[in-house]
């Protein structure tokens, strides 16, 4: 009997795969589950067949072409934006110069702020008589504006429509999600070993010709992690645009998921065309981050055998 | 005038932490300078001072005849070898050793040819077209070495560059060093804290310790020939023995007594020794090998331990409470066996309080 325990109960409890157990549990039910019905949700008309009229539905939608466009326009520029100016602030507080550790906690403070939270401090920031334009009157950058021609009296910033809207909700976001970003560039940052720099100064590099050819490279994968998060999430915005400009006035993907899901009481159509979105939304940001990654990948050195 | 001169260098961290105190050093063209001291003497901050790493508080430095503090790192006209290696791991080794020569914008073939060159001067030429990260340690200390000469420096930099290689190929690894050092004669200065590279390598050796320099000179004389206790200590494997004894003068002759044992000083430092030291307590100081065994000695004494060395021993003998160490050659020597110990003409004096040379 003691030779023979494979395939007693007992042994498969004893199995290492049991250790998997809770985790596919959990996927499955809460993942695997919900997403194959969405799936299946989708490609169903209301009579139960195989259809692509959800789909129809969903290209029908008079906001669906402003959504995907206003959607792809904020994940592409905020990245861009937010890679840039967290690169230059991890920089500089890898520097450790005197009170570094300040400005980081300063710096951290957009993001223990709730989101919901957010778009209300941007809100009361941005109506007529809101902070954003008694600073601009205070400071005299009023007058500056109504010099330039820019506007005639206080700017009406939830006038924005189109894409100024959208520019204005990638500043908001940007905002917030620096310090993000710029946690996990300083970390990478901070496991750099300097000599790589230094040998590179030593060897005819300017600072920027280290940090170009030499630093970030080196980085390049902890690069790749932020961004490939960034570009996730800036695909699924939606709560500022709808905290600052209500639903239907800055349509993104996922404002209309929320829209039909939360907004509308058209019955069962509402509820097709919400799944349908999510099943685009997840097609829409596999697609994106497969791009991404396919684009960034550069030439393997990390190996350690031949 | 000399090819590189540091004057009255100094380095002040924050308000009063001195890490080099008024460092003075004339280096001539094609010598190998060796700075050699325990960590945090201030040896590597010196380096670093010259590489342009770290700025200077006061003080100048001149590479013929010019001074170099106000420039960038990469206008010195100098390469240096990390401790880290600091070969870029993104790079092949080709590409690393190329890449100070393409932001000299040279030729391309002129590169291919300095690279090709370099990696046979460096035996690193099978592994051009591999990352860092497929070489061994050694490999890529090689890598740091032709990324290093490549350029023809004016000056050579070495920061411990071979301290995190295995003890083998910290040796072998150092010859070729000394090596390549014979064929370029680029002017070298190396960093350690090992003194058995510093003796093999060094033309000149700087000791240092606290930021000051205890000793420069060739390893003969830092070994044979120490200015301070310190020195003597420092440098031998094992290190110096020190001695307290105090001076007697009985009918002109000088001595030098211990608990133990009398002895006779007859040499050049006898002038001194009455000079200023008459009943005052000084240290001997004697190297390991600078005793006589059973050849009219003057002190009976029984070894104690006996360390065998394959072409010596090492011998631990008490001698009034304290213990010392003795290498002879004589091999068939047993642990208890009684012994007449002498000393040879190679002893030296230092002062108690200064710990400085008595000459």
């Amino acid at each position: 009997m003691e030779k023979n325990k494979k395939g007693t109960v007992k042994s498969v409890f004893k199995s290492p795969y049991m250790f998997l157990v809770p985790a596919l549990l959990f996927y499955t039910f809460f993942w695997l589950l919900p997403v194959s019905l969405s799936l299946i949700e989708s490609f169903t008309s209301i009579d139960g067949g195989f259809s692509l009229e959800n789909f129809k539905m969903m290209f029908d939608d008079p906001l669906f072409g402003e959504a995907f466009r206003n959607t792809l326009i904020f994940a592409v520029i905020s990245l861009f934006l937010q890679f840039i100016f967290a690169l230059m602030f991890a920089l500089l507080i890898n520097r450790n110069f005197k009170g570094s550790k300040w400005f980081l906690f300063i710096m951290l403070i957009p993001m223990a702020i709730p989101p919901s939270a957010v778009g209300i401090l941007w809100n009361t920031g941005l109506v007529e008589s809101g902070w954003i334009n008694s600073l601009l009157s205070v400071t005299g950058l009023q007058n500056l504006i109504e010099l330039l021609g820019i506007a005639e009296g206080p700017i009406i910033w939830k006038e924005a429509s189109g894409l100024q809207a959208v520019f204005m909700i990638i500043l908001i976001d940007t905002w917030t999600v620096l310090p993000s970003v710029m946690i996990i560039l300083l970390a990478g940052l901070q496991n750099f070993n300097e000599e790589y720099s230094e040998a590179a100064r030593i060897f005819g590099a300017n600072r920027f010709q280290a940090l170009k050819d030499i630093v970030i490279p080196i980085i390049k994968p902890t690069i790749i992690t932020a961004l490939l998060l960034r570009i996730i999430s800036g695909l699924q915005v939606w709560l500022i645009s709808v905290m600052i400009f209500g639903f239907n006035n800055v349509p993104f993907l996922l404002e209309r998921i929320v829209f039909y899901t939360d907004q509308v009481r058209l019955g069962v159509y509402s509820y097709k065309l919400s799944v349908t979105y999510s099943v685009f939304v997840v097609a829409v940001v596999s697609i994106t981050a497969y791009i991404f990654i396919k684009l960034t990948k550069g030439k393997d050195w990390s190996g350690t055998s031949e | 005038m000399a090819y590189l001169e540091l004057a009255a260098l100094k380095k002040v961290y924050g308000k009063d932490i001195e890490a080099v105190k008024s460092f003075n050093l004339k280096v001539d063209k094609e010598e190998f300078i060796v700075f050699l001291g325990p960590s945090g003497c201030g040896k590597s901050t010196i380096m670093r001072m010259i590489a342009g790493l770290e700025s200077v508080t006061e003080g100048n430095i001149l590479l013929e005849g010019e001074s170099i503090i106000d420039y960038q790192p990469k206008d010195r006209g100098i390469s240096m070898i990390f401790q880290s290696y600091a070969v870029w791991p993104h790079m092949t080794v080709y590409d690393n050793v190329a890449y100070a020569l393409k932001l000299r914008k040279i030729s391309k073939e002129q590169i291919d040819k300095t690279v090709k060159e370099v990696a046979k001067i460096s035996d690193i030429y099978q592994y051009l077209n591999r990352y860092p990260n497929n070489l061994s340690g050694g490999q890529r200390q090689r890598v740091a070495v032709a990324r290093a000469i490549a350029i023809k420096p004016k000056l050579f930099l070495m920061d411990e560059p071979l301290s995190n290689l295995d003890a083998k190929l910290r040796v072998s690894m150092r010859t070729d060093l000394k090596r390549i050092h014979q064929e370029l004669k680029t002017t070298s200065i190396f960093v350690t804290h090992d003194q058995s590279e510093a003796l093999s390598l060094a033309d000149r050796i700087v000791v240092m310790n606290h930021g000051y320099i205890e000793q420069i000179g060739t390893p003969n004389e830092i070994y044979h020939d120490s200015e301070s206790m310190f020195v003597a200590k420092f440098i031998g494997s094992p290190p110096s023995n020190f001695l307290t004894v105090k001076v007697k003068e009985r009918e002109d002759k000088i001595f030098v007594i211990h608990s133990d044992f009398e002895l006779e000083v007859k040499n050049k430092y006898k002038k001194a020794l009455k000079n200023k030291y008459i009943n005052k307590e000084i240290i001997l100081a004697v190297r390991p090998e600078n005793f006589t065994i059973n050849k009219k000695g003057i002190l009976k004494v029984k070894c104690n331990i006996i360390e065998p060395q394959g072409s010596h021993v090492v011998i631990n003998i008490f001698v009034g409470g304290e213990e010392i160490k003795v290498v002879s050659n004589i091999l068939t020597l047993k642990t208890n066996e009684e012994i007449d110990l002498g000393f040879s003409e190679k002893i030296a004096f230092f002062d108690i309080e200064t710990e400085k040379r008595i000459r």
